[in-house]
């Protein structure tokens, strides 16, 4: 084992990921006179890495930019055992983190979302409410340049988005004839994609490559819209750098991180303050690696809830086939239009929660033929191959669902034996299943989806029960609350058993909606880095 | 580095790619577009991690007859055979006469005027979803 290099700088706050938490801390924090390191495992992406406006792009979309670590297999990626998950995680280590294939629907939850053990007697209540949180997503709102449309049923009241909404399309407008036929909900959704030129970014120009990079600079991803104001307001960004264990001092306070450079070297950097914004699964394996001997769970898990109660979002779908030409491959993707007809609890359907709906645009030919995959030769291949592109290519939509999946407890992150990535640090393993409230969930919607096709005037389609690469949102494995025994930080993020030691990611999600979360987790982030900055005289520091 | 190719394995991957996508209607044929030429070194090149796969499948079908090998390895062996199968449609549909003939542009770029104002806001389809009123539960007091 090399030796430990000591970085002389003591960090008034020592971020971990450079993601979309880590980025708003890094900004609010350095423009307000912190002295700010974050360290990111990645390094910083260009856009003109990105295939989406080159021929190959379908080609590269299935290894080098695929949203599954285990697939890209990159040495800035760290492996995860899912042996035991029927879902699969998905996220992107760089600066900028997963925002930089995210697809950027930018939603708020509902004011329901934060009561769900009051209105639905299962789960826990949050400690914040809609109401709590309002100010910060209309801030975050700001910052990220959201393209939408005030005035969604769905949602109290609030200020407008920053810019206007993006085209619908052919396939958001044919979906939305389906809705209004039925008179069920429907909205144009709010993306972080600008509508139009803003903050140093590009109008969008309906790519549609938004998952696999954005080569025109227009999508909000974090290393755009933060990064370049926390860096001009003096923060230090050091890309590379592995994190293997938060340091804890005598008087049980974080002191910092031990990390590996990509030259191999051990080096600690010493801080005031640690946040943690690693992801779901990167801030409870950092948490759990860093085991201080007093906690046989791992540093801030005097609960047992560190990596438990992981939630993924489980992602259902309805294809459907039409006899016109849609000009599917057409973006944004990012989604169209949403639906939270079916979100709120009815419990005379046997379930409890809902999901939200969206439509995205299908990509291109390639990708479409992989939907092929397990049929006989002579189905797939030959004429058949040029009779089925022809049929569905640029002529189909899909209505996807996000179902919430409530806390389990059984569904965790640990530590794996035997697997490590590319530094020797052991791996994460991923136990996650489906629970039968969720099952039921997911049957009603398809169902539901089924018929907004079919009112939309689909003469074929398919559905898909459960997409096992679809965990991009990870939430739970932290949770917030104001009792120490059944949670693990407070409501601003703050870790009850270390008192400077945060955590701002989607680890500190007491429930997981329907929603996509990013919007969601940057306004957690903001509300609680500002109320860091607010309390800063009274913060307890490492000596 | 991309693996070697003789034209003796070119040739076998062209019927085999042939075998797969046929001239069809308007469609092309693989080889027609060029799939066995520099193309799939190129493909090869952006993939190396096909390659391993695609040269023992390429080994298989070499000097026997498309239609048999093609059988025979999407029987015995799966991953020669989607190895192979992806490099052949995602060469072809990276030609630009495949895409005209199925009248994909690619992932274009297109020009919009972001305040023009929406069909779906002047025709009455938005108004009918206002119309129904909040769908939301409001958090209990």
């Amino acid at each position: 084992m090399p030796s430990v290099k000591k970085s002389p700088k003591v960090a008034d706050v020592l971020i971990i990921g450079a993601g979309a938490s880590g980025s708003i801390a890094a900004k609010h924090l350095a423009e307000n006179g912190f002295d700010v390191v974050c360290l990111e495992q990645g390094g910083k992406v260009d856009n003109s890495e990105f295939w989406g406006d080159k021929p190959e792009w379908e080609l590269m979309s299935q290894k080098r930019w695929h949203p599954n670590p285990n697939v890209r297999d990159l040495e800035n990626d760290y492996p995860v055992d899912t042996s035991d998950s029927d879902v699969n995680p998905l996220m992107y280590n760089a600066v900028g983190g997963s925002t930089i294939l995210f697809a950027a629907h930018w939603q708020r939850f509902m004011p329901s979302d934060f009561r769900v053990k009051t209105l639905d007697g299962v789960a826990d209540d949050w400690p914040i409410t809609y109401e709590d949180l309002l100010p910060f997503y209309e801030e975050v709102d700001i910052e990220m340049g959201v393209s939408g449309l005030g005035g969604d049923p769905a949602y109290p009241p609030g200020k407008d988005f920053p810019l206007p909404p993006l085209p619908i399309g052919k396939i958001g407008m044919k979906a939305a004839e389906g809705m209004n036929k039925l008179g069920w909900h429907w909205w144009p959704g709010p993306n972080a994609i600008p509508s139009k030129p803003y903050d140093g970014r590009n109008q969008c120009v309906r790519r549609g490559a938004c998952l696999t990079g954005c080569p025109d600079r227009a999508k909000a991803s974090m290393d755009h819209t933060h990064w370049p104001k926390a860096l001009a307001a003096g923060a230090t960004l050091i890309t590379g750098a592995r994190v293997r264990e938060i340091t804890v001092n005598d008087e049980g306070l974080a002191s910092g991180a031990i990390y590996i450079d990509r030259n191999g070297r051990e080096r600690e950097q010493k801080a005031n303050v640690v946040i943690m914004c690693a992801n779901g699964i990167g801030t409870p394996r950092l948490l759990q690696l860093s085991n201080t001997g007093r906690d046989s769970g791992g540093l801030a898990n005097s609960s047992g809830l560190v990596g438990k109660n992981l939630m993924m979002h489980p992602y259902a779908a309805v294809s459907g086939k039409f006899d016109e030409p849609l000009e599917s491959w057409l973006g944004p993707a990012g989604q169209t239009i949403h639906s939270m007809q079916w979100y709120e609890t009815d419990a005379s359907r046997g379930f409890v929660r809902g999901a939200k709906w969206n439509v995205m645009p299908s990509g291109g030919p390639l990708g479409m033929r992989a939907a092929y995959g397990g049929k006989a030769l002579e189905d797939s291949w030959g004429e058949n191959l040029h009779r089925n592109t022809k049929k569905v290519f640029g002529r189909s939509f899909e209505w996807g669902i996000i179902a919430e999946d409530l806390p389990d407890e059984t569904n965790t992150v640990t530590i794996d034996p035997n697997l490590t990535d590319s530094d020797g640090i052991p791996a994460p393993k991923l136990t996650y299943k489906n629970s039968e409230n969720t099952e039921r969930l997911i049957d009603f919607h398809l169902e539901r989806a089924k018929e907004a096709m079919a009112a939309a005037g689909a003469i074929e389609m398919s559905a898909t029960r459960l997409m096992r690469d679809c965990g991009w949102h990870l939430m739970g494995t932290a949770r917030m609350g104001n009792d120490p025994k059944t949670s693990v930080v407070n409501q601003y993020g703050q870790s009850h058993d270390v008192p400077n030691l945060y955590i701002y990611d989607g680890s500190v999600f007491v429930t997981s909606s329907g929603f996509n979360p990013t919007g969601t987790i940057t306004a957690i982030a903001l509300r609680s880095v500002k109320n860091l900055i607010a309390n800063r005289r009274n913060q307890k520091v490492a000596a | 580095m991309a693996a070697k190719i003789d034209d003796k394995g070119r040739e076998a991957f062209a019927a085999f790619a042939d075998l797969l996508i046929p001239a069809h209607k308007k469609m092309p044929s693989a080889s027609s577009v060029g799939v066995a030429g520099p193309l799939l070194d190129e493909v090869l090149r952006l993939r190396p991690d096909l390659q391993e796969d695609f040269m023992r499948g390429l080994e298989a079908i070499t000097g026997e007859k498309a239609g048999a090998a093609a059988n025979a390895l999407y029987k015995d062996d799966e991953a020669a055979f989607n190895a192979m199968s992806l490099v052949a449609s995602a060469a072809y549909y990276m030609t630009p006469q495949a895409r005209e003939a199925l009248g994909y542009p690619g992932q274009e770029s297109l020009t919009y005027d972001a305040h023009a104002v929406p069909d779906y806001m002047v025709d009455g389809m938005i108004e009918r979803v206002t119309r129904r009123g909040a769908i939301y539960k409001s958090t209990p007091r």
